[in-house]
């Protein structure tokens, strides 16, 4: 959440800008807070492991894995999740 | 209650995220014992099933729309919250809930299955898929998963029917409801909760269990739930925005506090209870859709599946509509040579045998579509599809989300329109909405079908054939109208921001085929029903209308002549004659007057009255526009065999010139209006009802039949132009 303590806010990065592969850590949901709680049940929850699987045809949306589920998500929503190295 | 009565039958809803595979089991467990209805005042659709338990007693089984969470995002989810809090009264709250989970994603699908158990309900926890997750090597300890719920679990495979015969044996039992209650909100918001839960009343119509959860849906409310202000008075919601706006102020992150902490909960729960994979066995998965996602292969593929989807509905379903087509021309033959010659003799076989035996030969088609439109969803592949066109979808202002209600509607608008309920932006589900009846559904099908075999010459070109080409041409250009009204639409009545996008990308599974077979079977029923009531109807009401008023001058004056050629012995000059005179009868009709009526408006389009009393009744359904013509051109045979449409149509004649009535420039600009026309009492009635307004019909009605004239318009007189016209 956007008021959660975060130290290594430096080392952040938004979701969109990891390569396919990459793996990352939810660190902020920084979104409107009806969407942060949606995301939050479909289990995007800060401090979920997260991986970007690959990206759509056209570049978007990309595919993600998170606590064993794919879910698509578009870039415009992944700038707006934040995720600290693993 | 005398001793001999039959029990009530023990009420059970099948509950669970989307993708859980709660419909295969509802399928499994209720075979061809469904009914589908809607709940009252809203369009989700309502499953209802019957099965045997083993004791004996029946079970009323309802399959409950797939839900995320018990704070709803979606109409679908609102009626799942009002079910389960006894707030739904058409839908009491179930004796059982079997909630069924996919065993390769406990951890998502445990966070609503947490909720519900919370409720305090009697539940059986299923987990589905358990051959998937063997075969990726989790372990589960199912009585462990037991201890920690305090409700019974069982491990089943829905598709394979793995399981099934235990599930029946527990949900005989008598299941006591578990008293676990598992991470509370934090104490500030319980405080808050607690509060907001004493304002509201104590009456019949709310069950003390469904205050606490009205309690969370009133904190938690954005202004969208609309279903709570039928349950709560307003003053207790006015309360509970004002100190949600508090809340905003304090701890912007408060709306989410309690997710975190169940999930935490649901994590040591599995620790204890699973032993997952080492590795996920995702590799398969990955395997099929680096290949169907593809940046190059994956559009190319789903183009081509498409197309493959629509040339086969076309060319599999020719010999069975060619055998129907030849059993009711014998019925027809049959009951024409049995009954005297008179009033009856001709409803029979030119009101009721012709029109429902021509809708009937669409039959075919129909279960084709919906045979591919269903194995492509439960196979996953439809996802990928939402996933592969969201960019494309994004351009309009839509989402993927909105691709799967408008691939819907290709088998029919009406279910189409209802799945827009899954789509939690307003705007986004007006528009698709709005654009869902141009996507060329399966009452056009019998159309384009009769007027591609009337008009279009079966010849290979490549690889498919002319009418596979024009099939496919016509489907193109309802989703390029779709396009440029959703694109007009986004920019002008319904602009506004970009929704929250996210979608389940579910893993590919062999489709249940027993599963598939059963929808298919329903939806074609659904048609028949349809066919064998309005289409008869209509058939009976066409019959008369263009049968009476008989005679009239011109008819009298024809019969003269042929009387005069008969005597002769001119039988050529008779038969003309013949033909002549039931053109003129059909004319004096009172259809035929309707269809003069609106000819000179119609004949820019290549259309004549017979067409034009086609487009009347079209209103009422498009299928029907094939009734109707046959209908009318059975009346103009000199026999009473039901010749086979296509044939009438490519032969028919303009009384009065004698000439040819319709090229196939006037075909292909009536197909063009069909694609575009809205024609459709009962999609207008579902669009009032889910836009709650009657401005969105209507504005419907005139836009889609302003653009169909305008494009027919552009086709005929634009093709004469280019000197298609002979």
């Amino acid at each position: 959440m956007n008021a959660a303590p975060r130290n290594d806010a430096a080392a952040e990065r938004a979701l969109d800008t990891l390569s396919s592969g990459e793996r990352g850590v939810i660190a902020a949901l920084d979104c409107e807070p009806s969407v942060a709680r949606r995301l939050m049940e479909l289990g995007l929850v800060p401090g979920t492991e997260i991986v970007v699987i690959r990206r759509a045809p056209l570049g978007d949306p990309l595919e993600v894995s998170v606590r064993g589920v794919r879910l698509s998500l578009r870039r415009s929503e992944a700038r707006r999740i934040h995720v600290a190295p693993r | 209650m005398s001793p001999r009565a039959e029990p009530a039958p023990r009420r059970i809803a099948i509950l669970g995220n989307p993708n859980a595979g709660k419909s295969t089991l509802f399928n499994a467990l209720t075979g061809l014992r469904q009914k589908v209805g809607n709940y009252p005042g809203v369009t989700v659709e309502k499953k209802t099933g019957f099965c045997d338990l083993p004791s004996g007693r029946r079970a009323e089984v309802i399959d409950l729309p797939g839900s995320y969470s018990l704070q709803p995002a979606s109409p679908d989810e609102m009626i799942v919250r009002d079910v389960l809090l006894g707030l739904q009264s058409d839908t009491p709250p179930p004796d059982l809930i079997v909630f069924v989970v996919d065993a390769t994603n406990l951890d998502r699908h445990l966070y609503l299955a947490l909720q519900v158990i919370e409720l305090g309900r009697p539940l059986l926890l299923v987990l589905n898929m358990m051959d998937l997750a063997h075969a990726r090597g989790q372990r589960m300890d199912e009585r462990a998963l037991e201890r920690a719920l305090g409700v019974p679990v069982v491990g089943i495979s829905a598709a394979k029917g793995d399981g099934i015969a235990q599930l029946r044996e527990l949900m005989d039992r008598d299941v006591e409801p578990s008293t676990r209650h598992f991470r509370q909100f934090p104490p500030y918001l319980q405080r808050v909760l607690d509060r907001l839960e004493h304002r509201l009343p104590r009456h019949a119509t709310l069950p003390d269990r469904a205050r606490h959860d009205l309690a969370v849906a009133m904190l938690l409310d954005n202004g969208e739930d609309d279903a709570l202000a039928s349950h709560v008075p307003p003053e207790a919601l006015d309360d509970a925005r004002t100190v949600a706006r508090r809340l905003d102020e304090m701890s912007p992150g408060w709306r989410a506090d309690d997710v975190a902490g169940r999930y935490e909960e649901i994590s040591a729960l599995l620790a204890e209870s699973v032993v997952a994979p080492g590795e996920r066995g995702d590799r398969r998965r990955d395997a099929i859709d680096r290949v169907l996602t593809h940046r190059v292969h994956g559009p190319l593929i789903f183009v081509v599946l498409m197309g493959a989807v629509f040339q086969s509905v076309f060319a599999w379903s020719l010999p069975a509509m060619n055998l129907i087509d030849l059993a009711v021309t014998r019925i027809g033959t049959i009951v024409g040579h049995a009954m005297p010659d008179g009033a009856l003799r001709s409803l029979l076989v030119d009101g009721v045998i012709a029109g429902v035996g021509t809708t009937l030969t669409f039959v075919p088609q129909i279960a084709i579509l919906f045979f591919f439109l269903c194995v492509l969803e439960d196979s996953g592949y439809m996802a990928r599809a939402a996933f592969i066109m969201d960019r494309v979808m994004g351009k309009v202002g839509l989402s993927g989300r909105s691709f799967i209600p408008l691939m819907s509607s290709f088998a029919c608008a009406i279910p189409g329109i209802m799945a827009t309920r899954s789509i939690d932006n307003r705007r986004d589900r007006f528009t698709t909405i709005m654009i869902a009846p141009f996507m060329s559904c399966s009452a056009r099908l019998p159309v384009y079908a009769l007027l591609i075999g009337a008009f279009v010459p079966n010849r290979w070109v490549g690889f498919v054939t002319l009418p596979g080409i024009t099939l496919f041409a016509m489907y193109f250009l309802g989703i390029v109208a779709a396009v440029v009204i959703a694109f007009a639409l986004k920019r002008t009545v319904l602009r506004g921001g970009r929704p929250l996008y996210v979608m389940e990308l579910p893993p590919y599974r062999m489709p249940s085929w027993r599963s598939v077979l059963i929808t298919v079977r329903e939806r074609s029923l659904l048609f028949l029903q349809k066919a064998g009531t309005v289409i008869l109807a209509i058939s009976v009401v066409l019959w008369f209308l263009a049968s009476y008023p008989k005679g009239g001058e011109a008819v009298r004056a024809l019969e003269l002549q042929r009387a005069v050629a008969v005597v002769s012995g001119d039988s050529v000059q008779a038969h003309t004659l013949e033909r002549q005179i039931a053109g003129a009868a059909l004319e004096h009709s009172f259809a035929g007057q309707a269809g003069r009526f609106i000819e000179p408006s119609i004949a820019p389009l290549g259309f004549d009255w017979r067409i034009g009393i086609g487009l009347i009744t079209s209103l009422a359904a498009r299928e029907v526009m094939v009734s109707t013509m046959a209908t009318v051109f059975n009346l103009g045979n000199v026999d009473n065999n039901v010749q086979p449409l296509r044939q009438s149509l490519r032969v028919a004649t303009d009384a009065r010139t004698g000439a040819r009535a319709y090229t196939p420039l006037a075909g292909v600009s009536l197909m063009v209006f069909y694609v575009l026309a809205c024609q459709c009492m009962s999609t207008l009635a579902v669009v009032r009802r889910e836009t709650n307004s009657w401005r969105w019909p209507i504005f419907m009605l005139v836009m889609m039949n302003a653009l169909a004239w305008l494009a027919s318009f552009a086709v005929f007189q634009g093709g004469k132009l280019l000197g298609f016209g002979a």
